[in-house]
């Protein structure tokens, strides 16, 4: 296959669905296969012979397989089995604790971390859009909730790594929207793009400047998503399948596999459709049937919107702007088909939302364009982005002190002056953190430092070191880890938190 | 064990830059861009950020113009569009382009302009002079005490009057500020008069700060 050395393949790797897509002259395309399909479900199956299946095939399999189907991994990246106890109440895999705090997923006895499962649906990308093209592909730019922290960041970065792709970089998914939507025609306006996906919700309010997308503020949710709703209608179906039943009805992995597909299949009728109706076999000729109507979901469906409303309002005062200075609202993600969504979102902005270009295909639309930009393509359009949570370090006393502010555009800089303590201190303990919490212990801990070589009698004076920050594009924490390693003498990384054990933590290695 | 400093730190503020374009020789119409060749001046980022951002160094300044001459220099220095220049290309565009968010992020907001506008005309920082306007602290002791028995009784609505009350306060006190700015500016001559407004401007600074820490508590209490 001859090497592409241009394409940069834009990839949206989402909870439930993920696809590609790439630039050309005339614009972004979608990746799509011989039947025009372009979505791959985010799922794989595990055969008894080791043979991995990805994507649709993988989920027809989900209900008779349902301990080595493996789906929302996205949900485990970067995280540590205290951060997904909430996760695994309903996940029908098993979860064991990984080494430095990780979480391996149980696929038939072995464990897999969450990034080499992502790798497995990001290479299946990478295959489809290899043979659609014809050419080899080794470069992309990969989309993450705006939202997701440092830890999140790098588990997808490591993801791509072990799909053999070089990660240009992560892409936060409501701007690669606004970037797809070309809106960048706009002269000046505001925009806000409402990103409500299969595990996530993002809300980002951005200026538009004659092809500069200038984003002024995002907050959101990372776990708040279509899977909390299918998870409401789960809940009603068990809570009357028992009642008719018998309480003491257990549910095997099998059956739960169903009644997640069940619930998932009613939600989307239920966006078209006035009621849905979901029959349930549960063995031994005990068959439940139940017809769900549109109120009773959005009944049940409503206070999970209710909590986007706040995180809209939240991004809005960050950005020091009103409902009514919003000229567009973009609409992104499966869920924004669902009618009360749209209602809602249309109600509190005070104007119709924008719902054009299909909510499953945008994101990997604007990671294509994004794409254009790295490789030159595409000069006219430019993406000014910001972080999402503050970045700082533990004061004394286990405060969080904060370097740099939530929604500050990146690339930036903060500067700490650090000096010893007590009186004979020879070295100063540096812990990174990230969130907006006052105390550290309740933040992101992103990694800690020794600077050594302190030659203080006394405290606080004499041998003060500085360290710069810079924050290039994505992963914040772990420039701050490289840079500060390099600019301070006697630094020493002590324990990168999250940090993978297959390849070894990239902030160690400069 | 760390130090904060929220104040930026103009160092080497008022630095005359070059006049002409180190690459092609063009004269320079702006510090940071050369618009023959659209080379980037290094050195640009010694100046202050007004001077940087092509605007006049005064208080008062137009927001449109600040965001269109932002938005036009992060086209000619944002990374994304050095992807393929050399590795040395690439670190400057990451510093210039990190010192323009900063000097935006600095410019846009009226407190953090004011603060280092100050600093740039040399008057004395929070941490030196820590004094607040006369009657200042009486009056905020009065709206405290107000909303904690509002809050203790659960008035919110009280509670809502007392904050809408501080931001007026604070919009007064910022309207004050400016006028202090505008009169320094045109106060060319006594030294001993442009001292003491600079000085008024840091207690009308320090009351700002003041005000602020109270309303993010209370608006922090009703979000």
């Amino acid at each position: 296959m001859p090497e592409t050395g241009g394409i940069i393949l834009g990839i949206d790797l989402g909870t439930t669905n993920s696809l590609g897509a790439y630039m050309t002259a005339a614009g972004p395309v979608v990746v799509r296969d011989a039947g025009g399909a372009a979505l791959v479900p985010s799922v794989l199956a595990f055969g008894p012979d080791g043979q991995v299946t990805v994507g649709r095939q993988a989920k027809a399999h989900a209900v008779e397989n349902p301990l080595s189907t493996i789906y929302s991994v996205k949900r485990l990246m970067g995280k540590s089995l205290k951060d997904v106890a909430e996760d695994l109440r309903v996940l029908p895999y098993a979860i064991k604790p990984g080494p430095n705090d990780t979480v391996l997923v149980d696929v038939a006895g072995s464990g897999r971390t969450p990034q080499e499962l992502s790798a497995m649906v990001l290479e299946d990308i990478r295959r489809r859009a290899e043979a659609a093209l014809g050419v080899k592909i080794t470069q992309a730019v990969i989309t993450v909730p705006a939202y997701f922290d440092d830890a999140q960041r790098q588990a997808t970065r490591d993801a791509g790594r072990l799909a053999g792709l070089e990660v240009r970089r992560i892409v936060n998914e409501p701007t690669a929207a606004a970037l797809a939507y070309g809106l960048d025609r706009k002269s000046d306006s505001c925009i806000a793009v409402y990103d409500l996906g299969g595990g996530t919700f993002d809300i980002s309010i951005l200026r538009c400047s004659e092809g500069v997308f200038q984003v002024l503020s995002t907050n959101g949710d990372t776990r708040l998503g279509g899977d909390d709703l299918d998870r409401e209608l789960i809940d009603m179906l068990t809570g009357e399948i028992r009642a008719r039943f018998g309480e003491e009805l257990e549910f095997g992995p099998a059956t739960r596999q169903a009644l997640k597909a069940f619930a998932e299949e009613a939600k989307v009728r239920l966006s078209d459709y006035q009621q849905a109706k979901v029959q349930v076999d549960l063995g031994g000729g005990r068959v439940f049937e139940r017809t769900i109507t549109r109120d009773e979901f959005e009944a049940r469906a409503a206070k999970w919107i209710d909590h986007t409303l706040e995180h809209c309002r939240r991004a809005l005062a960050d950005a020091g702007l009103a409902p009514g200075d919003i000229e567009e609202v973009v609409m992104v993600g499966g869920c924004t088909r669902i009618p009360l969504v749209r209602r809602r979102i249309a109600e509190f902005f005070g104007r119709n939302v924008y719902t054009a270009v299909n909510p499953d295909e945008v994101v990997a639309l604007g990671a294509a364009v994004q794409a254009g930009i790295l490789a030159g393509m595409k000069r006219d359009t430019l993406l000014l982005d910001v972080t999402p949570l503050s970045v700082g370090i533990e004061t004394l006393g286990g405060g969080m002190g904060k370097l740099i502010m939530r929604n500050s555009a990146v690339p930036c800089m903060a500067s700490e002056t650090f000096t010893t303590c007590i009186d004979n201190q020879s070295a100063v303990d540096i812990h990174i953190l990230q969130g907006e919490r006052e105390l550290a212990a309740d933040c992101r801990s992103l990694g800690r430092f020794v600077l050594l070589n302190f030659n203080t009698l006394v405290k606080c004076v004499a041998d003060v070191k500085q360290g710069i920050f810079p924050f290039k594009d994505d992963c914040v924490g772990t420039s701050v880890l490289k840079d500060m390693r390099r600019i301070l003498f006697g630094a020493e990384v002590v324990h990168p938190r999250l940090g993978i054990p297959e390849i070894p933590p990239v902030f160690i290695h400069i | 064990m760390t130090d904060h400093n929220d104040a930026p730190a103009p160092a080497s503020a008022g630095k005359t830059i070059p006049f002409k374009c180190a690459k092609c020789d063009a004269p320079l119409g702006r510090p940071l861009v050369c618009d023959a060749c659209h080379t980037l001046n290094a050195s640009a980022m010694l100046t202050d950020y007004f001077t940087l951002l092509g605007l006049p160094r005064q208080y008062e300044l137009d927001g449109q113009q600040l965001h269109r001459s932002f938005i036009d220099l992060c086209r000619h220095s944002h990374p994304d569009h050095a992807q393929n220049d050399s590795p040395k290309v690439q670190e400057l565009h990451l510093r210039v382009s990190a010192t323009l968010n900063e000097a935006h992020r600095t410019l846009k907001d009226p407190v953090r302009r004011a603060e280092y506008l100050l600093e740039l005309l040399g008057g004395q920082s929070s941490a030196q002079d820590k004094r607040v306007p006369d009657g200042f602290l009486g009056t905020m002791m009065m709206m405290q005490e107000e909303l904690a028995e509002a809050k203790a009784g659960g008035d919110a609505r009280e509670a809502g009057r007392i904050a809408s009350v501080m931001r007026t306060q604070r919009d007064g006190l910022m309207k004050r500020i400016s006028n202090l700015f505008e009169e320094h500016r045109l106060a060319v001559s006594c030294e001993a008069v442009r001292k003491d407004l600079l000085d008024e401007i840091r207690r009308q600074l320090n009351a700002v700060a003041y005000v602020r820490k109270l309303l993010s508590q209370v608006e922090g209490v009703h979000a």
